[in-house]
């Protein structure tokens, strides 16, 4: 039987899975059980996260003989077809999205004044995406649109939560 | 007539010029939220929540319900005229909308959405006023095992109808969701789970937060993966058209109307299904099915009419029994809990007029739904060609400021950008989001529930299953569950003696 796309990422996604569930099995046990408090053992705090990890493990083993019989182990993953997958321009759009949210979220919201953080992001979002969109950098005018949707959105989401919703950002 | 009184009471009492200016700028940042590919009427309710939560509780609660009635809805615009659902409650109104359209009909099409979900949240609004109040006084009689049998009655369902081809994903993202709960103190001894010493961890996973990154981030990255979309390029003719053409189905207006309010009550399937399920029902009951995916309006009216039934049905669960019956609800829930009121079985005792007011606001919101949905459908198509790159960087600062805002933890903001990358790979691998969060909600339930079930039987089992309203919760997810597997549906209809009918199974 040839496998399916899905087949294979049922296999591997059901592999992390099943371990995962039996992480979870492995620490609810692990959790204290409270003896020298003289608690009710039915009340153990390892008794419902111990259920959903032995949950978990059997729908992951289920996911993972299907996926197994189906032939989702062969995945065939190959140095031509990585290159072409890397290569798509879905791909790029989604890893440049990734890595920008994340450098905001992650880094510049919480150490860089949200003044300068904010359309810093939203410019260089802009400007990327635009840029990957059309083939080419954006001209001077699609430039100082960016810039000023950056601004202007930055300044009134800044002014709308610090002074009307009284939240102290971060980033000093 | 007390209802009634109750419910004339709250309208009045909100007849201000504040509150009509308050409904009518959230209901029309709701449709352009649906309208708008990307965002979601749940990430749409999160994020004003984290803008309205220093408010006073009834009014940040009827934006809430505004924005909610004005996204679902919203989201069919974009079905209609790009052919992609603005939220996933709209899926089936592109079948027949996006087909009208095309045939120069799009201003027929998007009144016919219009009065359909005018008339849905008509519907709605009603079983609202009358369910609430009888589910409410159903549930004091509700003790640890029929709060807990509900819990897994709504994983088990809500991850089998959100994931119809494949039950087990659904079953696994409420697990998943459940799991995820049980991360931070628990409620019984206050013993710190799956913390490791972190202070931040023994807080517990924040719902909002969560739900922010998986339906903001999430989504935000699948728009940007995907290629850009055109605004269909067709005559947008007249409205009063397609009202007149919408009103001559009455039958599956109401039909439509109460499938969708039935699918909002379910804990966790919400809009998407009330919009399938009114689709389904009114192709099987109509004369006409060869016109259903090429531009029938009785398509396009039940699958509109559903989706916003199941708004007002989806609240019946949150106030009675403090259980979400989509994630847009969850939120609401959240939201509720954060204002002070405490949704429940207690809610008729405790706080009767604030059903009432719920049953106003929605009434109110579907109101400017209406009005503004026929006023504006022309100005309205502007916002879709506010290009992706310009808008999703906007959402995203929001996404984080939002998170970053409820609790002032830079904690929330990296649980945001978890949960977000976390549910853009669920949903590559086909894992549904609403079980994930449902499960967030009931794992606390379910979790104390049992533990308290158990003491009280003193470890005797038999008695989660005996008790009448247990034995029909934990009988109907066993239905569910076994419906789910061909064998048990083949071993059925050959039962029925209607073996001839095997070739014809959905699956």
């Amino acid at each position: 039987m040839t496998p399916t796309p899905m087949d294979k990422k049922d296999f591997v996604s059901s592999l992390i899975l099943t371990v995962f569930g039996i992480g979870v099995m492995v620490e609810s046990a692990r959790l204290p059980r409270l003896e020298n408090q003289n608690i009710n053992p039915f009340t153990v705090p390892g008794l419902v996260p111990g259920i959903i990890g032995i949950l978990l493990v059997i729908c992951g083993l289920f996911i993972l003989i299907r996926s197994t019989l189906r032939g989702g182990w062969r995945l065939g993953i190959s140095t031509a077809g990585t290159a072409k997958w890397a290569k798509s321009s879905a791909v790029a759009r989604s890893i440049v999205t990734l890595v920008l949210t994340i450098s905001y979220a992650l880094v510049l919201f919480p150490l860089v004044p949200f003044w300068i953080a904010t359309p810093l992001f939203i410019f260089s979002f802009i400007v990327t995406t635009e840029a990957m969109a059309n083939g080419g950098w954006p001209k001077p005018r699609a430039l100082l649109t960016g810039l000023l949707v950056a601004v202007v959105a930055g300044g009134l989401i800044g002014y709308a939560f610090q002074e009307l919703f009284f939240v102290r950002l971060p980033g000093g | 007539m007390d209802g009634l009184m109750s419910f004339l009471a709250s309208l009045s009492s909100m007849a201000t010029s504040w509150t009509i200016v308050d409904v009518i700028w959230a209901t029309l940042l709701g449709i352009i939220v649906g309208m708008l590919p990307g965002l979601t009427a749940t990430l749409g309710v999160a994020l004003m929540t984290t803008l309205t939560f220093n408010l006073e509780a009834d009014r940040a609660i009827l934006i809430l319900i505004s924005m909610y009635v004005g996204a679902i809805y919203g989201g069919s615009r974009s079905a209609i005229l790009l052919n992609i659902p603005g939220t996933p409650a709209n899926a089936a109104t592109a079948l027949d909308g996006y087909p009208l359209a095309r045939a120069g009909k799009a201003g027929s099409a998007m009144a016919i959405a219009t009065t359909g979900s005018f008339f849905g949240g008509m519907v709605g609004m009603l079983a609202l006023a009358i369910v609430a109040p009888l589910l409410a006084e159903v549930a004091l009689s509700f003790g640890s095992y029929e709060f807990f049998w509900l819990a897994v009655f709504g994983v088990l369902v809500a991850g089998q109808l959100t994931s119809l081809d494949d039950p087990i994903k659904g079953w696994i993202a409420g697990f998943l969701g459940l799991f995820v709960a049980m991360i931070g103190q628990e409620g019984i001894h206050g013993v710190p789970r799956f913390s490791y010493g972190s202070t931040d961890f023994a807080g517990g996973i924040g719902l909002l937060p969560a739900m922010v990154g998986a339906f903001g981030l999430a989504e935000i990255l699948t728009v940007m993966r995907q290629e850009g979309y055109e605004v269909v390029r067709s005559k947008v003719d007249s409205v009063w058209a397609g009202i007149r053409q919408a009103t001559r189905y009455k039958l599956t207006a109401i039909r439509s109307g109460l499938i969708g309010t039935f699918m909002g009550l379910v804990p966790g399937v919400g809009e998407d299904m009330g919009s399938w399920a009114s689709y389904a029902a009114a192709r099987q009951a109509s004369k006409n099915k060869s016109e259903f995916g090429k531009g029938s309006i009785e398509g396009l009216l039940a699958a509109e009419t559903g989706n916003n039934a199941a708004v007002p049905g989806a609240l019946i669960p949150v106030l009675t029994l403090a259980i979400p019956g989509s994630a847009p609800a969850a939120v609401l829930l959240s939201a509720m809990i954060i204002h002070g009121i405490r949704p429940g079985p207690l809610i008729m005792i405790e706080n009767p007029d604030f059903v009432y007011s719920v049953v106003a606001m929605v009434f109110l919101a579907t109101m400017a739904m209406a009005v503004l949905g026929l006023l504006l459908t022309r100005p309205l198509i502007t916002v879709l060609k506010v290009p992706r790159e310009r808008l999703m960087p906007i959402i995203f600062v929001l996404c984080t400021v939002g998170s970053f805002a409820i609790a002032s933890r830079t904690f929330d903001v990296g649980v945001m950008v978890f949960f977000g990358v976390f549910g853009f790979i669920l949903r590559e691998l086909k894992y549904p989001m609403a079980p994930l969060i449902l499960g967030i909600v009931l794992g606390d339930i379910l979790d104390k529930s049992l533990r308290r079930g158990l003491v009280l039987s003193d470890g005797n089992l038999t008695e989660f299953f005996v008790r009448p309203i247990s034995l029909v919760l934990w009988l109907s997810a066993l239905v569910f569950i076994l419906a789910t597997m061909p064998f048990v549906r083949r071993a059925v209809l050959r039962i029925l003696g209607k073996p001839g009918q095997k070739g014809t199974d959905p699956e």
